[in-house]
């Protein structure tokens, strides 16, 4: 197999068959025939320059074989039909024979440049379809994302263009494997893998006749950018040769296009990659503030009043002993609380969070998660108002109490003690909409979003509120895991302040 | 006498909530200050407190800048500082800035109440040191200048003698790399001396000096003598 080699002439292919031959033959009769009449008014050197016309007519419509063998029909005609002595081929006049002689000068000339202007044409017709297709791959190329769908294009279209079968090479690992192909083609023999590698390695063709791709299929090419080589090409032809010096301009174009695509997401990817490990560094920081804190502060409580209970027992009286002791079941349930909240994000996060929806009453669990915040919002009042007639909705009773138990938390930990905790549910159309609202100082219009970050506290005059950073993007996590939605805004009655947060549910139809 | 009054300033109101019960289980009388500015507050109060317990970790001012404004304001009343295990170049610095002690948390009672009542003692004693100290098997006599365990006369060199009598003047108390090299050297120089000397003397006056009982080492703050009982 040969690809880019044998260069064909630089006119047009040979036209194909006899019809331009019979065409042109045609033209001649027409020729002879206009010539008959016009010989009945002019003198008779005026008709040769009627049968430069099927020539140049042959020529323009399809090259220079045809056109040659009118220019001979149309000498052959003119000498034996208007050359005296007349029906003969023969010329008696020295004057006829000049002019016989400038009729087939000519008629070579123009053949000759009508089928090169004939051939310029062509190629630059071809040259702008290429152009076009180039603009349209590159536009292409632009609008992808993924590596894969970029290869995939770029093999298909170096497929369709060069009439060829492509597969496209990358470094993988530090080792260059095929990536994509078209038709996919994954196969590679000893020595392809090893003209593939000289490619990469030496960033030149792998040329037929080199030692080392005499056994490959496939021709290796380089695809490089101006920062370097970014992988190899290979292409496979079925005995077609293809033009060199056209074939090979549309290849490099579209290899130096693929080339630049791929580097760009191959550098994107580095800039995300980066990204992802900066937020993670950023999270990981979060983390291990959040647990310094949150974790230790209880325990710093419980071993302090556990050893005081130890140490001074003696001293104590039992009101002191009671207190001490009440401390360190609310700090280890603190404790608890907090991870919980690591465990449910730990869920959410690996994606392990399978709710089981069943038709829930919202009554009774807003009414078991308001009992199992009563010890956090001792000091609160907490009004519970559910709609008395509302719809069951699918909900994970479990994942849904613990949501509103978060949100609950998060109120006592934000309003202040004596002020009321409101929870209500009520149905709009077709959403079930429920509100926790308190009479906090509210969120800063541009905390509204960030407060259901990991991690995030609202810095609202306290670096250190007893928080986890991790309730409200449980809640919200939970909540949207079950196909609701969990937004904060602010109340907005007159003479009210503090912070309201809604979870809407659609109602599924009966 | 009235109880002593012990100012407990800490943003965690459980924290606050179980020392108001230990400590005052011990007799002292206990006030509470949520962050610094209420800290300050209590101490321009009269009765003023005989003893500050303070979290470095507070809200908006924190614990340095809270030494940092007693010290100012020329109160010498003693603070304990609380602070996070992995926090040494803080501990150094709360007591460089004049705190006089520092508990790591999480921390058991009774180290808290030996720290206060060691913090207090001094404050007690500060006109007068006793002539002889006396700790575990190792006695000093300040005025003969003589340094005994159990029976036997230990020889010490005169630096090694001034490191012990700083740290028998403040027995009990933590001291810092930095307040021993002037108190004991009166130049900053390498800490290196310091450890020298520490391991040169422990090996005089412990019974195992691989295990010192008496100089005790704060890692990455200083040293410590222990209190007599």
């Amino acid at each position: 197999m040969r690809v880019f080699s044998n260069p064909a002439p630089a006119a047009g292919p040979p036209p194909q068959g006899w019809r331009p031959y019979a065409v042109s033959l045609a033209y001649t009769a027409l020729a002879l025939a206009a010539g008959l009449v016009v010989s009945r008014y002019f003198d008779i050197a005026q008709v040769g320059l009627v049968f430069i016309l099927p020539v140049m007519a042959s020529a323009v419509r399809f090259g220079r074989w045809p056109s040659l063998a009118t220019c001979v029909a149309a000498a052959a005609v003119y000498n034996f039909f208007f050359l005296p002595p007349l029906y003969t081929f023969f010329i008696a006049k020295a004057d006829d024979t000049m002019a016989f002689a400038i009729f087939v000068a000519v008629a070579l000339i123009t053949s000759n440049l009508a089928a090169r202007m004939r051939a310029e044409a062509m190629v630059a017709h071809e040259r702008a379809v290429a152009t076009d297709r180039l603009y349209q791959f590159s536009a292409k190329l632009a609008a992808v994302y993924t590596l894969d769908d970029l290869l995939w294009a770029t093999a298909f279209q170096i497929a369709q263009m060069l009439k060829v079968q492509v597969v496209i090479l990358l470094p993988q690992d530090g080792q260059l494997g095929i990536r994509a192909g078209y038709p996919p083609d994954d196969r590679m023999s000893a020595a392809d893998t090893a003209a593939a590698a000289w490619v990469w390695q030496h960033a030149e063709s792998a040329v037929h006749g080199c030692a080392h791709a005499s056994d490959a299929k496939r021709l290796y090419l380089p695809m490089r950018t101006g920062r370097g080589l970014v992988g190899v090409i290979g292409l496979e032809s079925d005995g077609v040769p293809l033009r060199q010096s056209e074939a090979r301009r549309l290849f490099d174009a579209l290899a130096d296009q693929a080339a630049l695509a791929i580097e760009r997401i191959v550098l994107a990817e580095a800039i995300e990659k980066t990204r992802l490990a900066a937020e993670a560094e950023k999270l990981r920081g979060a983390l291990l503030t959040s647990i310094s804190h949150d974790l230790r502060t209880p325990l710093a409580v419980i071993l302090g009043a556990a050893s005081s209970l130890k140490d001074l027992g003696g001293a104590l009286d039992p009101a002191a002993h009671h207190e001490l002791a009440s401390t360190i079941q609310d700090e280890a349930e603190r404790l608890n609380r907090f991870i919980a909240n690591l465990l449910d994000m730990t869920r959410l996060e690996s994606g392990a969070l399978a709710p089981r929806l069943e038709p829930t009453d919202l009554g009774d669990v807003a009414g078991s998660a308001a009992a199992r915040a009563s010890r956090i919002l001792a000091g609160h009042t907490l009004h519970v108002a559910v709609e008395p007639d509302l719809p069951l909705v699918r909900l994970d009773p479990v994942l849904f109490e613990q949501a509103l138990f978060n949100l609950l938390d998060n109120a006592g930990k934000y309003a202040p003690a004596g002020t009321a905790v409101t929870l209500s549910a009520r149905r709009y159309g077709a959403v079930v909409r429920l509100d926790i609202a308190d009479e906090g100082p509210g969120i800063a219009p541009a905390d509204l979003e960030r407060i259901f970050d990991k991690f995030y506290r609202a810095q609202a005059a306290d670096a250190k509120r007893a928080s986890t950073g991790l309730g409200l993007a449980i809640a919200r996590g939970f909540v949207e895991a079950m196909g609701g939605r969990l937004t904060a805004a602010n109340r907005n009655e007159p003479g009210r302040s503090g912070a309201v947060f809604t979870i809407s549910l659609p109602i599924e139809a009966p | 006498m009235t109880a002593l009054r012990i100012l407990v300033v800490d943003d965690e109101p459980a924290i606050r909530r179980f020392l108001n019960t230990s400590l005052g289980s011990q007799g002292y009388s206990i006030g509470e200050a949520e962050d610094g500015a209420a800290a300050l507050a209590a101490l321009s109060r009269e009765p003023a407190p005989d003893l500050i317990v303070l979290d470095l970790g507070l809200p908006g001012m924190d614990g340095f800048e809270v030494i940092r404004r007693v010290r100012a304001s020329g109160a010498s009343v003693p603070i304990i500082v609380l602070s996070v295990r992995t926090d040494e170049a803080g501990k150094v610095k709360a007591l460089d800035l004049g705190a006089d002690d520092y508990v790591t948390k999480p921390f058991g009672i009774d180290e808290l109440l030996a720290r206060i009542r060691t913090a207090l003692r001094h404050r007690l004693q500060q006109e007068g040191e006793r002539p002889i100290f006396k700790v575990d098997a190792l006695s000093v006599d300040l005025v003969r200048r003589l340094v005994t365990v159990g029976d036997a006369d230990v020889k010490l060199t005169p630096r090694e003698y001034d490191l012990l009598r700083v740290l028998v003047a403040h027995a009990g108390k933590v001291l810092t790399h930095k307040y021993l090299l002037q108190e004991v050297w009166g130049e900053e120089t390498d800490v290196q001396y310091l450890r020298i000397y520490v391991r040169t003397l422990r090996q005089k006056i412990e019974a195992d000096p691989e295990q010192p009982k008496l100089i005790q080492t704060e890692q990455g703050v200083g040293y410590r003598l222990k209190a007599p009982d």
